[in-house]
């Protein structure tokens, strides 16, 4: 038997979350087959606050228990993100899987996940006290470890409306559908006036959490596409030197090959 | 397309898609007792004792110990344990069984149990293991001679992997004290009279003290041949012992980590050329038979015969061993050894020609074997051979040659191309004069007043068609409908020993039986009157005898042909392999169900597929398999091959029914030769000697050869 509450609006799913000891659940694509024993489960996917897509000036803003299919037929949600939505295990899980499950699960292979890291998306975490948003890799700290307190519930993924148009997106796994990811990748490129402005590259995946080198990427910015590219040599050996990942079901050795190609690939894709 | 050849809707195709089919663990739980195996989990050790928990009323500890006949699974050889003896042998062997009535308990229980273990030296390594439990030796030929007078010596070394079966349904038994003392056993499983033995013998009982039922069987491909008799023994023991039914039902990771895969291989060739032909091959074949010998002797033996491929090699010596080591026993998979062979003789050849600067197509096909010409083993190849015409249907398919020549040119940017093709055949039918000496098939067929005809055979359904297939062949030589002949799944205690579901022999062989049945009861045909016919395996009067202990005769009276051919596109950049086609031509003979035949074609050839590619698992360095989930242990999806054409080649065999011979076994075993040659091809012609060859492979390949 599973045991658990269902709530019907967000107050109410505040109410339970600070009253019990409770897993949120929202597609339950993650929980149903971990099937813990001897918990209680909030579920979610009632609850209407957390279930729309709302846009305002700065952010495409989706609720924690909106599908992925959901999110495939919204006109709002940026292409990046579809691309990484589209290609999640197969349709039957994309009907039932979620944003805030996908966060709430703590991988760091979480396809989602990836591209709320490269865009520097925000998190709305709400609880009967209040709410709070954080950064995404504030909020994202290590494998199953997240900086979320025991009556809060994730509510909404911010990703920002602007500067996701060029980009890379990548998913090595270990089949056509149905595969968790060995390695993934996404780059987000913007410039201004003809200097850089973002050079954002994520990798998943690979080791415990989402992976993300703002200060590397600090050092092309403001430079114009040439002079990066007089820089690239030494920038990809920062990288080299910084990833170091984890061994999982592909070797360490060969998921890093594959990011330092990925990021070339990147690179090279807007003139670096 | 002929009459016979025509598809009809699977006789269990409504019960099994609207979920009403009963499978082993689907019986309600009522009075039943979950058994639970305790798995050891060294890979050598002696065993000191097990400190087993109290157990509350109505549970109970099973072992060695309470075996009431000989506590040796009879497969092959007597060596597999019920349960095991002073030592185990493999991480999972099982020590003991609990039962009770709440799983969750007997779970506790279980996992409460301490084994003492002295611990031993594991071997784990294929290369480094010796003890062998298998040496086989044959040829023909002056092969010291031809490789003296050889312009060259070629000598590679080939390996391949585990498989594991994946069928949808874990491996499951279930025990039931009858009244009278007689124990009824049941589950999923290929061969209920290979239970039937093993439980007799392990009970202790005569032939009418057991009888065994396949229940509805989740898929198999040889993972059910073997294994069933051990787990049916384990829980007939058991069910003896608490008076009560037991039942006992594999989780996925239980199955994956110790139930027997396809035999891990390493393959020598050392092959002598002169004016441009192979003239010797000098083969060494070894398997990885785990722990004990199961079913690793036949296996082997399969896979020994198909190594020098089917090219006509003058003169030949093979040595075939199979080892053991300390890891789960390897059994019966799809292909049966085949596989492993034929992948080492298909990149042999295609090494060959490269390094003879001519094309790897052209190379095999100077050497193909024809009617008339003789098999390894001294037999004959009494029927056409079809492979040239096949090799133009795959051509005129996929655009072979032409593609061949296009990709063999350098290539740059990020995704390369590559085509490769094997050529195989697959022996028809058991190994040898196993049909006549040791099978002896019989076949039934009862004749209700009514007007129904049932089959009485014991060949399982497993998805492969026969409750559907066998009926078809009676209802056509006895002008009834379909819907008035049926086939139920085999109870041993009502039907005849037709042989096992193995060796791709169920239709070429008992279907040939039926139908010689149904034309006798056709003659004999009266009304209203309950009659019954019965035939029985007759060798064929053309076959040359075949001899086990020289490897001499006709190990076959007929083979299944395929050609198969795979392009891909690799991603330099990740290693990771589209399969842009993947095209097969398979002989079967005529097909007695167009559908049926061609979704095992396709649904093999993906297999085979997986085989090559994706399907890796490995065990650590204290002998436990790591990937045991299907999380961790991929299987191709039919978005990774959409673009997979089967086509069928009809040549008959006099002696199947209307021209069938052998299918399930087929599709699966050229794909690893085909999909290593375009992975070669698209990498610049290196020299790949092993599968599966995954994107880590690849792309370590790449960064090595700065490719």
């Amino acid at each position: 038997m599973v045991n658990g509450y269902t709530a019907a609006s967000l107050q109410e799913a505040l109410e339970i979350r600070a009253a019990h000891d409770v897993v949120p659940y929202a597609g339950g694509t993650d929980l149903m087959v971990e099937n813990r024993q001897g918990v209680e489960y909030l579920f979610l996917n009632k609850v209407p606050e957390l279930r729309k897509i709302t846009v305002d000036d700065e952010y495409v803003r989706i609720g924690a228990a909106v599908t992925f299919t959901e999110a495939l037929a919204d006109p709002n949600v940026p292409q990046l993100m579809k691309e990484a939505v589209s290609r999640i295990a197969a349709p039957a899980i994309r009907n039932a899987g979620t944003f805030g499950g996908n966060l709430g699960n703590g991988s760091a292979k979480a396809d989602s996940v990836l591209i709320e890291f490269v865009a520097d998306a925000k998190l709305r975490l709400v609880s009967k006290k209040g709410e709070r948003i954080v950064d995404v890799d504030k909020f994202y700290l290590g494998r199953k470890k997240l900086d979320l307190a025991s009556d809060e519930l994730i509510a909404e993924v911010l990703l920002p409306k602007k500067g996701l148009a060029q980009y890379s997106y990548e998913k090595v796994g270990g089949r056509n559908a149905l595969a968790i990811s060995r390695v993934s990748f996404a780059g987000v490129f913007a410039t201004e006036n003809g200097k850089i402005t973002n050079v954002a590259a994520a990798f998943g995946a690979v080791a415990d959490t989402v992976l993300r080198y703002k200060d590397i990427e600090a050092t092309l910015i403001g430079k114009t596409v040439d002079e990066a590219k007089a820089m690239k040599k030494d920038y990809l050996g920062a990288y080299a030197e910084r990833m170091v990942l984890t061994r999982g079901r592909v070797s360490a050795e060969y998921r890093k090959n594959v990011c330092m190609n990925l990021l070339n690939d990147f690179l090279t894709k807007f003139g670096i | 397309m002929e009459k016979i050849s025509q598809s009809v809707v699977k006789k269990d195709h409504a019960p099994k898609v609207s979920g009403r089919s009963i499978y082993v663990s689907d019986y309600p739980s009522e009075g039943v007792l979950c058994g639970k195996l305790l798995h050891a989990k060294v890979a050598r050790a002696k065993v000191l004792g097990v400190e087993v928990p109290e157990l509350p009323e109505g549970y109970f500890y099973v072992d060695a110990k309470d075996v009431p006949g000989d506590n040796n699974v009879n497969i092959v050889l007597d060596d597999t344990p019920v349960y095991c003896r002073e030592t185990v042998e493999y991480i999972g062997e099982p020590i003991a069984m609990i039962c009770g009535p709440d799983p969750k308990v007997v779970e506790q229980l279980r996992d409460a149990c301490k084994v003492n273990y002295e611990e031993l030296e594991p071997v784990l390594d294929l290369r480094a293991a010796q003890e062998k439990f298998f040496d086989y030796n044959f040829g023909h030929g002056d092969v010291e001679k031809a490789f003296a007078e050889a312009d060259k010596v070629y000598e590679e070394e080939f390996e391949t992997g585990y498989q594991e079966q994946a069928y949808l349904e874990t491996q499951g038994m279930m025990a039931e004290p009858e009244e009278g003392g007689r124990m009824f056993v049941h589950g999923s499983a290929q061969c209920a009279y290979y239970i039937h033995g093993a439980v007799m013998r392990a009970l202790g009982c005569g032939p009418t003290g057991v009888h065994i039922l396949q229940d509805v069987t989740g898929g198999g491909f040889g993972g059910k041949e073997a294994f069933p008799s051990i787990l049916g023994c384990q829980v007939a023991v058991a069910a003896h012992k608490c008076k009560k039914p037991v039942r006992c039902v594999f989780d996925r990771r239980e199955d994956m980590e110790y139930t027997s895969k396809r035999h891990p291989s390493l393959c020598r060739y050392k092959v002598a050329v002169k004016d441009g032909k192979v003239t010797a091959m000098d083969i060494d074949v070894k398997f990885n038979a785990g722990a004990y010998s199961t079913l690793s002797a036949v296996v082997l033996q399969r896979g020994i015969i198909a190594a020098p491929g089917i090219y006509n090699v003058p003169n030949i010596r093979v040595h075939g061993w199979a080892v053991k080591t300390n890891t789960s026993p390897c059994g019966a998979y799809r292909g049966f050894g085949a596989p492993q062979t034929f992948f080492a003789v298909e990149m042999m050849m295609d090494h060959i020609a490269r390094d003879l600067g001519v094309d790897s197509l052209a190379f095999k096909e100077a050497h193909l074997v024809k009617q008339g010409d003789t098999t390894s083993t001294c037999g004959k190849y009494h029927f056409p051979v079809p492979i040239p015409a096949m090799i133009e249907e795959i051509d005129k398919a996929c655009d072979y040659r032409k593609k061949r020549a296009e990709y063999a040119k350098p290539q740059t940017g990020r995704y390369r191309r590559g085509i490769g093709m094997s050529m195989y055949f697959h022996g028809a039918g058991f190994t040898g004069s196993g049909e006549r000496d040791l099978i002896k098939a019989v076949a039934k067929l009862r004749k209700y007043k009514d007007g129904t005809v049932e089959v009485l055979a014991s060949n399982g359904e497993i998805g492969q068609g026969l409750r559907t297939t066998f009926p078809k062949i009676v209802a056509h030589e006895l002008n009834l409908p379909l819907d008035k002949v049926y086939y139920n799944h085999p109870d041993t205690a009502r039907v005849p020993d037709s042989g096992p579901t193995v060796a791709s022999r169920s239709l070429m062989v008992v279907g040939e039986l039926l139908r010689r049945a149904a034309i006798k009861l056709r003659e004999q045909w009266v009304d209203g009157e309950e009659q019954e016919v019965e035939e029985r395996f007759k060798e064929p009067d053309f076959l040359i005898p075949f001899y086990i202990d020289k490897f001499e005769g006709d190990a076959y009276p007929t083979y299944a042909w395929s050609v198969n051919a795979i392009e891909l596109e690799i991603d330099t950049y990740t290693g990771v392999a589209k399969v842009l086609g993947a095209y097969g031509s398979f002989d079967v003979g005529t097909p007695i169900d167009y559908n049926i035949v061609m979704g095992q074609m396709e649904g093999g050839f993906l297999q085979g597929i997986g085989y090559a590619s994706i399907e890796k698992m490995d065990y650590d360095a204290k002998g436990r398999i790591r990937n045991n989930s299907f999380s961790d242990y991929l299987i191709p999806t039919t978005k990774d091959v959409p673009n997979l054409k089967c086509m069928l080649h009809v040549e008959k065999y006099p002696n199947g029914p209307y021209g069938a011979k052998g299918a399930g076994e087929l599709p699966l075993v050229g794909a690893p030769g085909a999909y290593l040659e375009a992975v070669e091809q698209a990498l610049g012609g290196v020299t790949l000697n092993h599968a599966p060859f995954t994107a880590e492979d690849t792309l370590a390949v790449i960064t090595k050869e700065a490719i």
